[in-house]
C-alpha cells in the first residue's frame, strides 16, 4: 500500500481548531436545512367571517394545535390578505428601508404567516438583516444578560459573581444549578449580589416551571425566560405541552406580577427527530407567532441550547439571526442567544456574535457567560468572563454598545466582598450553615469555584429545603439585611419587590435602572430611521467605554 | 322552515334596531374598564405607572405605593402580601400595552387580572391539566367552569373551553 503523499499546508489546517467543529450538508428529510426548505409550505391565506380559513396551503380543518392558535391570537385578520398580497422582495425592502418607520413595518407584519415571514427574511443577506435589526429592536438602548452559574453551586462563588456581574453592567442575571436541590439557595445568592452589585439587575433561576414560578411569587427571582415552545406539534407534546397550557402559564406569571419571556430557537425541532422536512427557520417562525398569539412580551431565541445544529448547515447562523430579527418585527423583546458553547475556533465564535453586537439588540446575549467556563452550568456560553476584555476592546474598537463597561480591579474586590459580607449576615439570621470569614475572603478574591473551600452540601440542601417549606420570600431576606446593618441591600431588594405593584416591568423590553426607574420599549422605542437617529451613544457612555484600564494614556505618556 | 326563518328574521331586525338605538345614545357597550371601578384610561404618557400615576396605584390591602418603605416593612405596617399586583394595575398595564399597539400582550395582561384571586397551587394544577393528554374533555370543561363562577374568570375560562375542543380535533385528551 502506498500511503497517499500529503501537502503540508492541508494537514496544517485540519490541525486547527475549525476542524473539530460539526460541519454536514442539507439533509431535508431530517429538517437539516436552515431556511427555504422545498418542504416548507407556499405561503397563502383566505380569511371568512373574519376568521382564517386558510393558513399557508392548509385548510382549517386540517390545522393542527400550532396552526390554529397562530391564526385565532397571533395573526392580525384585518390586515391579513392585504399584507399577505404583497411580494416577498417589497415587504423585505420594507425591513431595511430607513424611509419606513418601524411601526408601519410592525402593521403590515402583523398579517404574515410563518411561511411568509420565512420566505421574506430569506431575501435579505447578513447585512442586511443587522440593519433591520437595527430598526426594528423594540427597545432603543441595547442591553445585556450574563450567566452566573457555580459548578460546585457554592452560594458564596454565586453571590460574588452574580455581583461582580451586575457592577459590569449586565441588566439580567440567570443561574441554574450543578445539583437541583440547590435551586432556592442560588436564587437567593444571585438576589442578594446583584442588588449589591447594582441596584435594579433582574435575576432568574432557570430550572422547571413550577418551581420558577414559586420562586418567582416568593420575590426571591424577579423574572423567567426557560418557557420554551416548539415549531411542529409533535415536538410540542413531547415537550408536555401546547400553546394553550404555556400561554394560560404566561398569565399565571404575569398574575404574579412576575416579567416573563418564552424561549425556543431554530434546530429544536431537528434535535427532537420531528421537524416534518421543514426548514429550521419556518419552524421558528411558527414559534414566534405563538409567542406573540399568548401575549408574552418577549422571546429568547437565536438557537439557544441547540445552536451546534443550525451551526452545522450552509447559512445557518444567518438564519440564526434571521430569526432574531423576526421576533422583532413582531413588536416582542428578543434575547438573542450567543449563550452555548457551538464552536473551538474563536474566530467562529466572534463571527457568530457580531450580527447582535453591531446593531444591537434588547439583550445581546441570553446569556454571556460571567463566570468561567468550568463554572458554567448551562453547557458554557459562547462567551465567558475569560473573554470579557476581548469583549470590551470590540464595544471600544466599533464604537458599539454591548451592554457592559470596564470595571475596575479593586472596585471589582469591593463588590464582591460586600456580596459575600451581607450574604454570610442572611445565612446567619436566618439559621443557614454559617459562611466563615475565610470563605468570604476566598470568594472575594477567587476566580473559579474550585478557589474556594468547600461547602457541607447535605447541610446546605437543608438549608434550601427550609426556604421552600417555611415560605421564606424576599420580605425575610430584607428583614434579616437591615437588621445586620445592609440597609442599602435591603432598599434595593424591596425597590425590586415593589416592582410587582406596578407592573410596569411587565411591558414589552422592561429592564430597571439603578434609581428603581423601568425602561422598556414603551417609554425607550426604538426611533432609528436612518444615520444620526435611534440610540445614539451618549458621550458619558462613550468616555466609559472609551476608557479601558489598561490602555496608555496620552497623559502618561 | 318558512317559520323559523322569520323568526331568525324577527331576531335580526331586532339586533339591527338595538344596535342602531345604542348607537345613536352613544352609550359604546364594555366602555367601563375590566378589573377596577376606575375612570381613568392610560395612554403611553402615563407609563411607567409606579413614576407617573403613583396615585393611581394600591396594594392588595389598599396601602399607597409610598407606605411600601423599609420603615413599614420592619414595623409591620406592611408585609409580604402588600407586595403583589392588582387587577386594577394590570388593566392599566393593558391600557397602556393597548396604546402601544400591543393587542396580545394587553390580552395576556387581562387574562392575568382574572387570575390574581386564583390560590397558587390552584393554578399550577390547572396548568398541569392543560398539558396533552392529562385531562379528559370533560374535566377541562369542568375546570372552565369553576374558573367562571368561582373567580369571574370569563377569559380564561372561554380559552381552556377552546382548548378542549382542539385537544380532542388533535387526539390530545386523556383517554378515558
Amino acid at each position: 500500500m502506498v500511503e497517499k503523499k500529503r501537502s503540508k499546508r492541508f494537514q496544517t489546517l485540519e490541525d486547527r481548531p475549525v476542524h473539530k467543529d460539526g460541519f454536514i450538508g442539507e439533509w431535508i428529510e431530517t429538517g437539516l436545512i436552515a431556511m427555504g426548505s422545498p418542504n416548507d409550505p407556499k405561503p397563502s391565506v383566505k380569511v371568512s367571517g373574519g376568521k382564517i380559513v386558510e393558513m399557508d396551503g392548509k385548510r382549517r380543518e386540517d390545522f393542527d394545535m400550532i396552526d390554529q392558535f397562530i391564526a385565532d391570537y397571533a395573526i392580525d385578520v384585518s390586515i391579513t390578505e392585504e399584507a399577505m398580497s404583497k411580494s416577498d422582495v417589497e415587504l423585505a425592502r420594507m425591513l431595511v428601508d430607513i424611509n419606513t418607520p418601524a411601526e408601519e413595518v410592525r402593521k403590515i407584519f402583523g398579517g404574515l404567516t410563518p411561511a411568509k415571514l420565512a420566505a421574506v427574511v430569506d431575501k435579505l443577506n447578513i447585512v442586511e438583516i443587522m440593519m433591520a435589526m437595527q430598526k426594528m429592536r423594540v427597545r432603543q438602548t441595547p442591553k445585556n444578560q450574563a450567566h452566573v452559574t457555580s459548578a460546585t453551586d457554592n452560594p458564596v462563588m454565586l453571590a460574588c459573581d452574580a455581583a461582580e456581574a451586575a457592577y459590569r453592567g449586565f441588566a439580567e442575571i440567570e443561574t441554574t444549578v450543578a445539583v437541583f436541590k440547590y435551586g432556592p439557595l442560588n436564587a437567593l445568592s444571585l438576589l442578594v449580589g446583584s442588588q449589591v452589585g447594582r441596584p435594579g439587575v433582574l435575576t432568574q433561576d432557570a430550572l422547571e416551571e413550577s418551581f420558577e414560578l414559586e420562586i418567582g411569587m416568593r420575590g426571591l427571582t424577579a423574572y423567567a425566560e426557560t418557557v420554551s415552545v416548539y415549531g411542529t406539534e409533535g415536538v410540542f407534546v413531547d415537550g408536555d405541552d401546547t400553546p394553550w397550557s404555556k400561554a394560560f402559564l404566561a398569565s399565571c406569571y404575569a398574575s404574579r406580577g412576575i416579567k416573563m419571556r418564552f424561549t425556543s430557537g431554530t434546530g429544536s425541532e431537528v434535535q427532537m427527530g420531528a421537524a416534518e422536512g421543514k426548514s429550521m427557520l419556518y419552524l421558528e417562525a411558527r414559534c414566534i407567532l405563538i409567542t406573540k398569539g399568548a401575549g408574552v412580551q418577549g422571546l429568547q431565541n437565536g438557537s439557544i441550547s441547540v445552536i451546534g445544529v443550525p451551526g452545522a448547515v450552509p447559512s445557518g447562523l444567518r438564519a440564526v439571526a434571521a430569526e432574531n430579527l423576526l421576533t422583532m418585527a413582531m413588536g416582542m423583546e428578543v434575547a438573542s442567544g450567543n449563550d452555548q458553547t457551538f464552536s473551538h475556533s474563536d474566530l467562529r465564535r466572534t463571527a457568530r456574535t457580531i450580527p447582535q453586537l453591531f446593531p444591537g439588540t434588547d439583550l445581546i446575549f441570553s446569556g454571556y457567560s460571567a463566570v468561567p467556563n468550568c463554572d458554567n452550568m448551562f453547557a458554557g456560553s459562547n462567551w465567558d468572563i475569560e473573554d470579557i476584555d476581548d469583549y470590551l476592546a470590540l464595544q471600544r474598537d466599533f464604537k458599539v454598545d454591548g451592554g457592559v463597561r470596564p470595571v475596575l480591579e479593586e472596585d471589582v474586590i469591593a463588590v464582591r466582598n460586600k456580596a459575600a459580607r451581607a450574604l454570610q449576615a442572611v445565612y446567619e439570621e436566618l439559621g443557614f450553615p454559617p459562611i466563615t470569614d475565610e470563605e468570604v475572603e476566598a470568594a472575594t478574591y477567587a476566580n473559579t469555584s474550585k478557589d474556594v473551600p468547600p461547602r457541607n452540601i447535605p447541610e446546605d440542601v437543608k438549608a434550601a429545603d427550609r426556604i421552600m417549606k417555611e415560605g421564606i420570600t424576599g420580605v425575610d431576606v430584607i428583614k434579616a439585611l437591615v437588621k445586620r446593618g445592609y440597609r442599602d441591600v435591603a432598599e434595593a431588594i424591596l425597590m425590586m419587590m415593589k416592582q410587582r405593584i406596578s407592573g410596569d416591568y411587565l411591558q414589552t423590553s422592561a429592564w430597571i435602572d439603578e434609581s428603581g426607574y423601568v425602561w422598556s420599549a414603551i417609554n425607550d422605542p426604538n426611533t432609528y430611521q436612518g444615520p444620526m437617529t435611534g440610540y445614539q451613544m451618549s458621550p458619558e457612555r462613550w468616555e466609559e467605554i472609551k476608557d479601558v484600564p489598561w490602555a496608555i494614556r496620552a497623559e502618561d505618556v | 322552515m318558512a317559520m323559523e326563518l322569520n323568526e331568525q328574521l324577527i331576531a335580526e331586525l331586532v339586533r339591527k334596531t338595538l344596535k342602531e338605538v345604542m348607537g345613536s345614545a352613544n352609550t359604546p357597550v364594555d366602555a367601563a374598564p375590566r378589573g377596577g371601578e376606575s375612570k381613568n384610561h392610560l395612554k403611553v404618557e402615563d407609563y411607567p405607572v409606579a413614576s407617573k400615576r403613583p396615585e393611581l396605584l394600591k396594594t392588595p390591602t389598599g396601602k399607597a405605593l409610598e407606605d411600601v418603605n423599609l420603615d413599614n416593612l420592619m414595623s409591620g405596617k406592611v408585609g409580604f402580601e402588600d407586595l403583589r399586583i392588582t387587577p386594577e394595575a394590570l388593566e392599566y398595564q393593558a391600557q397602556i400595552a393597548e396604546a402601544a399597539g400591543k393587542a396580545q400582550v394587553a390580552m395576556n395582561l387581562r387574562r392575568s387580572a382574572e387570575l390574581i384571586k386564583v390560590p397558587d397551587k390552584k393554578l399550577l394544577e390547572i396548568y398541569n391539566a392543560l398539558r396533552p393528554r392529562r385531562s379528559t374533555k370533560q374535566e377541562l370543561l369542568d375546570i372552565a367552569d369553576e374558573l367562571e363562577s368561582q373567580y369571574n374568570a370569563v377569559v380564561n375560562a372561554k380559552m381552556i373551553r377552546e382548548a378542549a375542543d382542539v385537544y380532542e380535533r388533535r387526539g390530545l385528551l386523556k383517554s378515558a
